[in-house]
């Protein structure tokens, strides 16, 4: 699999936005809807299309080309075929090669999920694409495209821009961009495309696949967030957080002790989130973790180091263990329901 | 295969995260002071490549690129029980982005007849996670990222790989040659043996590889990478109140307002 070289004239001849989109079983994933919105106002500013691509099964079995039109595709392009479901990376890596080539897309939005991210780095080797990781801004700078990431964890932000390849290929982090709303006035063209890829040829073969529902700490106007001061015990951050009708969220530290699921990860390595209120209990503010949430509206801290660097990176804080104070503001909260909105 | 599986593992040196400082007089990076260390999550790859030898037999290399220096983590990898190490340095890899890093790796790869190529989920200098995916891409080969549990089916020449996937996970069985990006944390990393560290540290020299050993001397380097760092910001913190309360009841009043 030999370098293709790129020439200016080549270059030239690569337009539009695509979108991958994630999905298992029909279901979609909701950066796909994020993708498409910054996706919509690339294309806009570059006066091209905006291209959702889904690879599947029974895809015309599904509404997701209509939801991908109605949430800001131009077009959409169909490769439906067993062979693309679940997603492997080898199949789906040798489609989007051939797609790209024949259609010649300057511009490829990837959700950073595993999946996304599994895909990514595959697609890239041999279309010879420009890829950068957890993109946080994605802008058209004079004409050129500036991808924008966290660097030294977290503490500089890289412009990264790819001059003389094409595509030029992002991921970008779930909760990072506002998800498109669907407007159903909306027109654009399916497109089924040629399968070019033969099941003989996989090199891979999923033997099972378990996934349940996977929760959505994104959407939330209220995130109750644990750190290792949590010390195992979320069970106050649960009751709290349903309380306040919000969602339960978590530093990778505390996800990787098992004290509660992935997908409930917020930070650089996890989802970005920006609800009305967040509470960090336990949670010290590291950059990584600070770059996940700091576009929520209220920050409150909770932590039992005055000097922790949360509270620098908090609007309210008080200083003691959350084990005492979350039962005090459930408390608070069961005796004044009337300061919670129905 | 009776004679066991080549076993390669990629290590890579970076500065260690917790000595990266931001200067407050200029606002710029501090990493001159940082200690280079073994990245943290291919503790974790060497682990799982060391515990797939015990399983079904061969070798275990370590392989790593970077400046003459970067020996330092192929003696990790050694002094934790990997038999021998790789080194690719030369000049010509410099500016290197991920699309060459992983050609390079993927070329030696391939020089070391390997079955299995192990890395760790992602660096913690730059986190792409992108050079497993681009390993197995340049070969042609399979991957497996973010796994949790590997299973070795010998007799059929294929590794099975549970594999964490949003909201679950799933089971995969590939084909050999296969590439495995390791989750971070996904298994407890053996301390080195004091024998095999001394050795390690003192009679153990790896080779050293150049591009031009690997025949890409014109595929590698700054000039051939797809993407360029075009500037760099500091990130800017957030404006908050900053109101440290002494009462709970205080605190709960603030969160109310907001409801």
């Amino acid at each position: 699999m030999a370098a293709t070289s790129d020439t200016s004239a080549d270059i030239e001849e690569h337009e539009d936005v695509w979108v991958f989109v994630e999905q298992h079983d029909g279901e979609v994933a909701n950066v796909t809807w994020e993708l498409l919105s910054k996706g919509r106002d690339l294309a806009d500013e570059r006066g091209e299309n905006l291209v959702a691509l889904v690879m599947g099964e029974n895809i015309d079995e599904t509404d997701i080309p209509e939801q991908c039109i109605a949430r800001g595709a131009d077009k959409v392009l169909i490769a439906d075929d067993p062979v693309f479901e679940p997603y492997r990376s080898d199949p789906y890596g040798e489609q989007f090669r051939h797609l790209v080539e024949t259609h010649k897309p300057a511009i490829a939005l990837i959700g950073g999920t595993h999946t996304g991210r599994d895909f990514a780095g595959r697609v890239a080797v041999p279309t010879h694409a420009g890829l950068t990781a957890d993109c946080t801004e994605l802008e058209m700078e004079d004409g050129r495209y500036e991808m924008r990431r966290p660097a030294f964890g977290g503490d500089a932000l890289a412009t990264i821009i790819c001059p003389e390849h094409r595509p030029q290929m992002s991921t970008v982090r779930p909760g990072v961009f506002p998800a498109a709303e669907p407007d159903a006035d909306r027109d654009g063209e399916i497109e089924e495309v040629e399968v070019v890829v033969d099941e003989a040829d996989t090199m891979t073969e999923v033997l099972e696949r378990e996934v349940g529902d996977v929760a959505d700490i994104t959407d939330a106007d209220v995130v109750v967030a644990g750190g290792m001061g949590a010390e195992g015990d979320f069970e106050p951050l649960w009751e709290l957080a349903d309380l306040l009708d919000g969602e339960v969220a978590a530093t990778r530290d505390a996800v990787e002790e098992g004290w509660i699921e992935p997908a409930r990860q917020v930070g650089q390595t996890g989802k970005t989130v920006r609800p009305k209120l967040y509470i960090a209990a336990g949670i010290s503010g590291a950059i990584q973790h600070l770059e996940g949430m700091d576009d929520s509206e209220t920050v409150i801290a909770i932590n039992t180091d005055p000097n922790a660097p949360i509270f620098d990176n908090a609007d309210y804080g008080i200083v003691g263990d959350l084990h005492e104070v979350i039962p005090e503001l459930i408390e608070y909260f069961q005796e004044n329901e009337e300061a919670i909105p129905a | 295969m009776t004679d066991g599986w080549n076993i390669v593992v990629c290590v890579k040196q970076v500065p260690d995260a917790d000595d990266v400082s931001i200067d407050p007089e200029t606002g710029r990076l501090n990493r001159s002071d940082a200690e280079a260390v073994m990245n943290a999550p291919d503790y974790n790859a060497v682990e799982a490549a060391l515990e797939l030898r015990d399983e079904v037999g061969g070798t275990v290399t370590a392989l790593s690129m970077g400046p003459p220096n970067a020996d330092a983590v192929l003696r990790v990898a050694v002094g934790m029980g990997a038999d021998d190490g790789v080194l690719l340095s030369d000049p010509a890899f410099g500016g290197s982005d991920t699309w060459p890093t992983s050609l390079a790796l993927a070329r030696a790869a391939e020089e070391l007849d390997a079955d299995v190529v192990f890395g760790g989920e992602e660096t913690t200098d730059s986190s792409t996670g992108q050079v497993p995916p681009g390993i197995a891409a340049h070969n042609g080969w399979a991957q497996l990222t973010y796994v949790e549990e590997l299973e070795s089916r010998p007799e059929e020449d294929k590794l099975v790989a549970k594999r964490d996937v949003e909201g679950g996970y799933e089971r995969v069985a590939a084909e050999l040659p296969v590439v495995v990006a390791m989750g971070f944390g996904e298994n407890d990393p053996r301390p080195a043996g004091l024998h095999r560290k001394i050795y390690a540290e003192t009679d153990f020299e790896p080779e050293t590889w150049t591009a031009e050993d690997l025949g890409i001397e014109d595929e590698v380097g700054l000039a051939v990478s797809p993407t360029q760092v075009g500037g760099m910001d500091t990130a800017d913190p957030v404006p908050r109140e900053q109101e440290v309360v002494d009462e709970t009841d205080e605190l709960a009043e603030q969160i109310a307002e907001v409801l």
